[in-house]
């Protein structure tokens, strides 16, 4: 497809962004799960502060219920799913109704999982949509620009939500050459200026977590 | 054979209408203010037409279509169907579709109702009868298209083993016919956007024909031409828009002033002939509920032929006799206010309580300009599948014929049907589903 509008270049950009939140949130999300199964444990506090979103759970049943599920929580797993939702569906003449259907079946596996007794079985399989999704992007969309863009917007959330949990400098190392692989071979306007910053980041032998995120979050303001 | 072939079919509605959700076949609708997306209800049993029915069909629905594009074009330009008194003006002008603004406009290639979505029922004494005209932005092809698509998949068996004419085909021809009156450029289709009853429909359609899916704020007029504005700020001139916004927020410099939504002044240049906007507005005054009662009027007077297909038995209580006629057999008619669509301001006679009578005949002696009296056709039920096996309900059929360089009628169509057994109402909004509409090869 020829021109495109500010507006699917923006539901694109996103759409990279809210998939990827999804699955790295549900994938910490899960490893919390399971450790706070024991009684007594309430990790749920470290787990907000290391992604930076308010604690306003009031329980760890609280937080295992509203995080994944909370429809009022803007934080939570399905808001972020259905913001992936609300672009992807203004988008389907742009990526095509087959992959579309990928955010589709997530959306419906998180309502499934919702009413589980066992919600971690019903999370693989929204972890699955999404390979998938991202899988199909490459396999089915012709344009390149289109798949590089959301491309852009998975790498950039990816470092975001890395940054915050403080991953491994080897792993932050990857992403960042990952993004800069990536950005200039699509349409975006970015700020150079911002990923040469990056990439002296993450050359330093202990990372500045919080300047990484700083920094990626301005990574389109030119 | 057939029977048990498509019994195959049938054991597999559930995994029709799975895949239909993978895809997010849906239909938007608001209820207490707030919107929510709704699956539409796929029936697997379809409707079938026989290749002969479905020819005496196409014989008349583009008769039709073509007596009601001759009209649309008198109507804004010569008036003749006035003058000689075949309408009254009164139809014309007092029409909530009437738009003066298009007065002595003729569109790119005199094409005024590109896509025709014209409802049907067959009687049960096997007559096909119209029940309206949709001329303004019908939707529903895309419903039959893409369940014929999962039904194949889902029952290879039926369709290697029964001829039936391929409906996929549709967003082929809505293109051929776009590019028909294209004056130069790109084609688009615009939706007033995801929050519309038919965003689906708007994004499948622009997906299968490889067009852009665009709103508003992506389109702006400059030096007499349309312009499909990027992310760049690179302008692409766009030669015929599919627009699914109706004609009031078309164009806030034209029609309505307080819509924020609209293209400024794409209605001059489409006066001008620099652009083709399908269906072309003011088209409203041809599918008036009203103006439905002159059709076989219409076909008379510009084809000299007799119509084909009839009109539902239908009463103008404008007219005096008319008037006297309703009054006496009320409790026999379906009355339809001619303001309403989707099946809203649809009464039924016998339906009524004394006092409900009685305030509406008041109403209709008021103003007999806005409504209509309609002879309750017994139309064929349709089987359905329920948990307990079929049981029959009522269903009509739109009809979709694309005029072009000629009119060309779909081979399908949307049936659509009530779910609820004591009603005539079929609309989408109102809880019906749909089926498949085959039309046999032979």
């Amino acid at each position: 497809m020829g021109v495109k509008s500010v507006e699917n270049m923006d539901r694109l950009y996103w759409l990279g962004r809210y998939s990827e939140r999804v699955y790295t949130t549900l994938k910490l999300y899960g490893v919390r799960f399971d450790s706070m199964l024991e009684e007594g444990i309430e990790g749920y506090d470290e787990f907000c502060h290391s992604l930076e979103i308010p604690n306003i759970y009031t329980s760890a049943e609280d937080f295992r219920q509203k995080y994944p599920f909370g429809q009022e929580d803007p934080n939570s797993i399905y808001s972020n799913l259905k913001r992936a939702y609300d672009n992807a569906i203004e988008l389907r003449e742009e990526i095509g109704s087959e992959t579309l259907a990928y955010i589709q079946l997530a959306v419906y596996g998180l309502n499934k999982a919702a009413k589980s007794e066992s919600p971690m079985i019903e999370f693989q399989n929204i972890l699955d949509d999404i390979l998938a999704f991202w899988g199909i992007v490459d396999d089915q969309i012709e344009d390149e620009d289109t798949r590089n863009i959301i491309k852009v917007g998975k790498r950039v959330e990816r470092i975001d939500l890395y940054a915050r949990s403080g991953i491994d400098r080897d792993s932050m190392i990857r992403e960042v050459h990952r993004l800069c692989g990536r950005i200039d071979r699509c349409s975006l306007h970015y700020n150079k200026g911002v990923l040469e910053h990056l990439k002296e980041l993450i050359a330093s032998e202990k990372l500045d977590y919080p300047a990484i995120v700083r920094e990626i979050e301005r990574i389109l303001e030119v | 054979m057939t029977e048990t072939l498509n019994m195959d079919l049938y054991a597999r509605t559930d995994t029709v209408n799975e895949l239909l959700a993978r895809y997010g076949v849906k239909f938007g609708i608001y209820k207490n203010g707030t919107f929510r997306e709704q699956l539409f209800p796929f029936d697997s049993v379809p409707r079938v037409i026989a290749k002969e029915e479905f020819a005496y069909l196409e014989r008349g629905l583009k008769q039709r279509v073509t007596a009601l594009n001759l009209f649309l074009k008198d109507i804004y330009n010569e008036k003749k169907i006035l003058k000689d008194k075949v309408v009254p003006e009164e139809f014309i002008y007092a029409s909530s579709g009437y738009l003066a603004q298009c007065e002595g406009v003729v569109p790119p290639k005199g094409v005024y109702s590109h896509i025709s979505g014209i409802d049907l029922v067959l009687g049960k004494d096997g007559v096909w009868y119209i029940l309206e005209d949709n001329l303004r932005v019908p939707s529903g092809a895309s419903y039959p298209m893409i369940a014929r698509e999962l039904c194949r998949r889902s029952s290879p068996r039926t369709f290697q083993s029964i001829s039936i004419a391929d409906n996929r085909n549709y967003a082929d021809l809505l293109k051929k016919t776009l590019d028909y009156v294209n004056t130069g450029g790109l084609t688009v289709v615009m939706t007033p956007g995801r929050y519309n009853a038919a965003y689906f429909e708007h994004s499948y359609l622009a997906e299968r024909m490889h067009e852009p899916l665009v709103t508003y704020n992506d389109l702006v007029v400059e030096n007499d031409h349309l312009y499909f504005v990027g992310y760049d700020g690179k302008k692409e001139q766009v030669g015929a828009v599919y627009r699914r916004i109706s004609d009031e927020y078309l164009d806030p410099m034209n029609f309505n002033r307080e819509s924020v939504i609209g293209v400024p002044h794409i209605f001059d240049i489409y006066r001008k002939g620099n652009v083709a906007l399908v269906n072309a507005p003011g088209n409203g005054v041809a599918d008036d509920k009203g103006i439905y009662y002159f059709v076989p009027k219409m076909i008379k007077y510009y084809l000299g032929e007799e119509p084909i297909l009839h009109n539902a038995p239908t009463y103008l209580p404008y007219y005096d006799a008319d008037m006297e006629y309703v009054l006496d057999k009320f409790d026999n008619l379906v009355l339809k206010d001619v303001a309403e669509a989707g099946g809203y301001g649809v009464v039924f006679g016998s339906k009524m309580s004394a006092k409900e009578k009685e305030d509406f005949i008041a109403l209709l002696k008021k103003e007999p300009r806005r409504f209509i009296a309609q002879e309750v056709i017994d139309f064929c039920d349709l089987p359905i599948l329920e948990k307990e096996g079929t049981v029959d309900r009522k269903a009509d059929l739109r009809a979709f014929v694309l005029s072009g360089e000629k009119p060309v009628v779909w081979k399908s169509g949307l049936t659509r049907f009530s779910r609820n057994p004591d009603s005539f109402i079929v609309n989408s909004s109102q809880g019906g589903g749909f089926k498949d509409t085959w039309v046999l090869n032979q």
